[in-house]
């Protein structure tokens, strides 16, 4: 029981000093984070002097439209491509056959191309690498698929039988693929819409107020979607790198960070909901920083964790799982961002364009 | 926070825990009770407890196998469509059990119950379309004259086959077997009772069609004592006879693509409702006839089907998608666990052990229900032991302000705990929502994925709050534990 007299003395806090505690970590660059952490401490003289500046540049409220610009900066040429050069589609929307093979002999992407070329069948190659193609054509009869194969054997090389993968894909199956992966998206923020609304209805201003809640984090949620639908469709259809290809597993992702951003919306807004609650002598707008300042660490280092498993899945997990993992880390990135960057400051404005009283 | 620490929870998790143990580790258990060695293969794995098979059930982009879409048309008039769906269901399964497979999937879907979606592992899609597709509804025609002066070719010019309302559904069984001479394949089929009398009186008509003696040029004179048996032709087949190009595609054999199985003379009357099916002048090989006795066995498909998509993958390259997965699973559940305790110190640790709890009892839950693992479901899975960090990352920021506020130790844990939980809970409700959303309305493709992060989204919540805490706050009733070194609280001071 030593200790407990040490325990009890744990301190008196001053109103700063959560924010000087958190400003480290939203200054640092996230990997140095625990690094930090685990080293000594500097004497506590050289913080004090430091802290007084640093709190100044952490006011994120009232620097609100320099993150408003960014975020813009970045999703508008994304909206753009998506308009005018749409997507570079997976074989699961576009429709037809794709053959995963192996050639045992690792021929050359040419070799690969006159084999195909010379079936007639309007078949794109792309190498994946370790002699494994990619032929994707309009859509075969299982007879057809089979002559493919048996010819490209015996004009490229052997395949590799155990290792092949045939995906066909009707017209039908896709169109219903896209609808209902955009009725998912919609109906997921439909829900997290009013669920927030519900949720944040004891706040002072009633059900107007938990509007504005669930509002400014649908807000938050469509930027975060826009953002990775349009650097994807920067990707796939402006760039043409095969890593920004749209099929299901990209449309998971979407949903799936649909989640996350909540998630992290959420996290901020309760706080913002806690300390309007406790200290009502503070403006709206200095609970918003505050309440941002307070929750700034766990949003980082939870979104550290998750992009350290993604960024494993990224390197070290299967061919087909790399556009997925890469959808995820801007998604979750994106997330946190708009979490504290976008979601909590347009909540201020809202306020102020009507106020709850 | 008492319910949290209260008796009956620790029961319940100690409770899970054995649980999970006992499932994860059923394979092992039952190698040492029947004194196997603990690596490589043994007889009667998986084991079967009570009916309870538990292992990893793994998708067809991990086992390797063919995933087909199939579409309904051409319902039958006058019938719940539900019910021609069951019956087309049962079919493919009977004619898929011929393939051996184990533990195919033959569901219905669609909204008007238009779709049926077939899962098989180990089979090529070529294999499995012959197998569903090809063999469908044996159909028996007489000849009858055509009107139509162009007919003056085929197999039997100036006639057409007429159908005569007997066809598969009325033979009970078939087998095939070697002729009584023991040189070629036939198909031995019985026909039901009301198959017999049809059949009964088809033959005794034929036979009678024309008087004197047939035997001297049969095919020349009398079309009209054939008796053929085709698959699949349809009255608008008939309709077409005529049709330049019509005659010579459905004449060839079925095995060339064609729809003609046998064209046999009649005889003699043929009562009793046996009947023999030989291969004509070329002979069946073995196969074909046991391939033709499987497709009359497991009856005619009441519908026709549509291929809409199919998934063909190979044996190895799953295999190589799981061990890929893994190790990544692996690496990141690894790099979480060490940033945890570099940071965390102490409730770092108890975290860590509770995010292996939570692991364990993810992976006992797939095996039990058993929820089918895919490769989305895996990244799901990995997904989620973020998700599931999550909840401790609130409760420990929240524990240091709560020191850094001036509580004792075990008042900032309980308030921590206390505080955390409104953001906790509709932050992971909201993530629920989505994967029930998604499970429900988005593209069957992502099913797999909403399933394993909806049920890692729950075990993560129950462990983050009830067994970190109560591990913690076993921890913290030792007072030597009670150091903020341990419980990386210090830096809270200094600043």
């Amino acid at each position: 029981m030593l200790e407990s007299p040490e325990d009890k003395e744990a301190g008196v806090v001053s109103a700063d000093e959560p924010e000087a505690d958190v400003e480290d970590t939203d200054e640092e660059a996230e990997e140095e984070e625990p690094v930090e952490q685990a080293a000594p401490q500097p004497p506590p003289p050289i913080e004090k002097v430091l802290a007084p500046q640093r709190v100044r540049k952490l006011d994120i409220v009232s620097r609100r439209n320099w993150f408003f610009l960014l975020s813009l900066l970045i999703i508008i040429p994304g909206i753009i491509s998506m308009s005018t050069r749409h997507f570079l589609l997976g074989i699961d929307f576009a429709g037809g056959t794709e053959f995963t093979v192996t050639f045992t002999n690792n021929p050359s992407v040419a070799q690969v191309e006159d084999g195909v070329a010379a079936e007639n069948i309007d078949g794109t190659v792309i190498s994946t690498g370790g002699g494994g193609y990619l032929i994707r054509t309009p859509p075969l009869q299982p007879a057809q698929q089979t002559t493919v194969l048996n010819d490209l054997s015996e004009r490229v090389g052997p395949i590799d039988r155990t290792k092949l993968s045939i995906l066909e894909v009707g017209g039908t199956i896709a169109g219903e693929t896209i609808t209902r992966a955009l009725l998912a998206v919609v109906a997921a923020a439909l829900a997290i819409l009013f669920l927030l609304a519900i949720r944040f209805r004891n706040v002072p201003g009633g059900w107007r107020a938990g509007f504005q809640f669930g509002g400014s984090a649908l807000a938050a949620l469509l930027h975060d979607v826009f953002l990775l639908t349009g650097l994807f469709s920067i990707m796939g259809a402006v760039l043409g790198l095969r890593i920004g290809e749209i099929d299901s597993l990209f449309v998971t992702a979407v949903l799936t960070v649909v989640g996350f951003s909540v998630h992290d919306t959420i996290v901020v807004f309760d706080r913002i909901r806690e300390n309007l609650r406790v200290s009502q002598r503070l403006s709206f707008e200095q609970v918003v920083n505050l309440s941002i300042m307070q929750t700034a660490a766990r949003s980082i280092i939870t979104s550290f964790t998750v992009v350290l498993v993604l960024v494993a899945i990224l390197v070290a997990g299967g061919a087909t799982l790399k556009g997925f993992a890469l959808a995820l880390l801007i998604g979750i990135v994106s997330g946190t961002y708009s979490s504290i960057f976008n979601a909590a400051p347009l909540l201020v404005v809202w306020r102020r364009l009507q106020p709850v009283r | 926070m008492q319910l949290i620490l209260s008796w009956p929870v620790r029961l319940l998790i100690v409770a899970i825990l054995l649980f999970s143990v006992a499932v994860d580790g059923a394979g092992y258990i039952y190698r040492a009770v029947n004194h196997y060695p603990p690596a490589g293969n043994v007889p009667g794995l998986p084991p079967n407890y009570f009916g309870w098979q538990l292992y990893i059930h793994k998708g067809l982009d991990l086992a390797g196998g063919t995933h087909i879409d199939y579409e309904l048309t051409n319902f039958p008039s006058g019938q719940s469509r539900a019910d021609v769906q069951q019956r087309t269901i049962d079919v493919i399964n009977k004619r898929v059990n011929a393939l051996g497979v184990s533990e195919p999937q033959i569901r219905g879907a669609g909204n008007n119950n238009d779709r049926i979606t077939v899962d098989l592992a180990g089979v090529t899609a070529d294999q499995a379309q012959k197998v569903i597709g090809r063999v469908t509804k044996l159909v028996y025609t007489k000849w009858v004259k055509d009107s139509n002066p162009a007919n003056t070719s085929g197999l039997h010019p100036g006639y057409k086959p007429q159908l005569v309302g007997l066809t598969g559904d009325d033979i009970s069984s078939a087998s095939a077997s070697i002729d009584q001479n023991g040189v070629a394949w036939v198909v031995n089929i019985t026909f039901n009772s009301g198959g017999a009398q049809t059949f009964d009186t088809l033959t005794r008509n034929n036979v009678a069609a024309c008087p004197g003696d047939p035997g001297t040029n049969p095919n020349a004179g009398c079309p009209e004592r054939f008796l053929t048996i085709w698959l699949d032709l349809t009255q608008e087949d008939i309709n077409n006879w005529d049709s330049p190009g019509v005659q010579a595609q459905l004449l060839q054999r079925y095995d060339s693509g064609g729809k003609l199985l046998v064209d046999a003379i009649t005889d003699t009357e043929i009562s009793g409702g046996q009947a023999q099916i030989s291969g004509g002048a070329a002979g069946f090989t073995q196969t074909a006839a046991n391939d033709l006795a499987t497709g009359i066995n497991s009856g005619s498909l009441p519908v026709d089907l549509k291929v809409l998509d199919v998934t063909q993958v190979g044996s190895t390259l799953g295999a190589e998608s799981v061990k890929l997965s893994l190790a990544a699973g692996v690496l990141g559940l690894t790099i979480v666990v060490i940033f945890m305790m570099v940071y965390y110190r102490l409730p770092g640790l108890l975290a860590s052990l509770a995010l292996v709890f939570y692991a364990g009892a993810v992976f006992a839950v797939f095996k039990a229900l058993p929820v089918t693992l895919t490769l989305a479901g895996i990244t799901g899975f990995i997904l989620s032991v973020g998700m599931a960090v999550d909840a401790n990352v609130l409760i420990f920021e929240r524990f240091k302000e709560e020191v850094r506020a001036g509580r004792t130790i075990p008042a900032a844990v309980d308030a921590a705990v206390r505080r955390a939980w409104p953001a906790i809970r509709d932050s992971n409700s909201s993530t629920l929502i989505t994967c029930v959303i998604l499970g429900f309305i988005g593209p069957p493709q992502v099913l797999g994925f909403a399933v394993v992060l909806g049920i890692g989204v729950v075990a993560s919540l129950f462990s983050s709050i009830f067994v970190t805490h109560n591990l913690l706050a076993i921890v913290l009733s030792s007072a030597s534990m009670r150091r903020t070194a341990l419980l990386g609280a210090d830096r809270a001071r200094i600043t």
